[in-house]
């Protein structure tokens, strides 16, 4: 059986495409079939975070249109055998997208992938509802931030009414990922806590993913984060990605770091 | 002179809670009530025919024990 799985923030700027490309190789990583596909028509970010900008030759709306067939377009990962992308177009907008045409897409993803991510645009536009309209599963990213937490609530609302689950009477199966928890501010009560967030919104939890230098760094370098043993994002992505395989990995809440003596020696010589 | 001794502030995560419990429950009122649109257009209809409409507005008000739907309705001031 293969899922359908939409990443919406509602807000941009929080972190969607970087949970994309990491929840995606992360599932590849444990040997799963997947698909990330950038649904951001006219941005084009993924290909960036993924380390694939040189390879991208058809894109997506190509596939839809029939000018280019879907293993042409399709970009196998460097990092991951298992995982595949598919560009979004850079020179088409977003009102290229039509019902039928994401629908027959979808299904030729589904026959060759188990997971099918999709890298939703930010707002609530078009392409918002387009990428969501197919969706089996979302995935929404917020920042532990007043704007954030608002925003995505409306993206809930209307992945609620406007996929096809919704109004068929069932329900999208939603996850939520905080991103950018800074673990000192949650405990000084400078930053909404996990359990606050999940009051206000009532979605279930899917992760806690904490502020780190590491991703931008990992970006830079177009080698997602999750690859990176060393990082605590890293970590926390890897961790998701086994609860969407279906593992049972409890729930992480970051911690404060304690910095030791050692610690603070050496960082009066850094 | 004494900070220590100074009221503490209240937690900025609790004002942000408090906030966003509020700004949502605005939001999510007119989401969650299908035949909106259908009700206002109807409810347009009627009073055209005898009134010029400028604006409507239907909301939800939830009171300690009733929740209840207001409907307000402007209109054009004929001179």
């Amino acid at each position: 059986m293969s899922k359908v799985i939409a990443v919406i923030s509602g807000k941009g700027g929080v972190g969607k495409t970087t949970t994309t490309a990491n929840v995606g190789l992360g599932i590849a990583r444990n040997g799963r079939q997947c698909v990330v596909v950038d649904f951001d028509i006219g941005q084009r970010n993924l290909d960036m975070i993924l380390g694939l900008e040189n390879r991208v030759v058809y894109d997506m709306v190509q596939v839809m249109d029939e000018e280019a067939r879907l293993d042409q377009a399709l970009i196998r990962s460097k990092a991951n055998s298992n995982l595949y992308f598919l560009p979004a177009s850079q020179t088409k907008d977003k009102s290229v997208l039509e019902s039928e045409k994401i629908e027959k897409l979808l299904k030729d993803l589904r026959k060759r992938f188990e997971y099918v991510i999709l890298d939703a645009p930010a707002g609530i536009e078009s392409g918002f509802e387009h990428t969501i309209e197919f969706a089996d599963e979302a995935i929404i990213v917020v920042n532990p931030e007043v704007s954030s937490i608002r925003d995505s609530d409306r993206a809930i609302g209307i992945l609620d009414s406007k996929s096809r689950k919704g109004k068929e009477g069932g329900e999208v199966k939603k996850h939520l990922i905080i991103n950018r928890v800074d673990p000192g501010m949650v405990e000084r009560g400078e930053m909404l806590a996990t359990d606050d967030i999940l009051e206000i919104l009532s979605v279930d939890l899917l992760g806690i993913v904490p502020e780190d230098k590491g991703v931008i760094d990992a970006s830079n370098q177009g080698h997602p984060v999750v690859l990176d043993d060393e990082s605590e994002a890293g970590a926390a992505y890897r961790r998701i990605a086994k609860r969407l395989c279906g593992e049972r990995i409890p729930l992480v809440e970051p911690q404060v770091k304690k910095e030791g003596l050692v610690d603070k020696l050496k960082g009066l010589f850094r | 002179m004494f900070p220590w001794l100074k009221k503490k502030k209240k937690k900025s995560a609790s004002v942000a809670k408090d906030r966003l419990k509020i700004a949502i429950m605005s939001d999510r009122t007119g989401h969650d009530l299908p035949f909106m649109e259908d009700l206002k257009r109807d409810i347009i209809e009627v009073i055209k025919k005898y009134k010029e409409v400028s604006n409507i507005e239907i909301r939800k008000v939830s009171h300690q024990e009733t929740d209840a739907i207001a409907i307000e309705v402007e209109l054009v001031e004929q001179k």
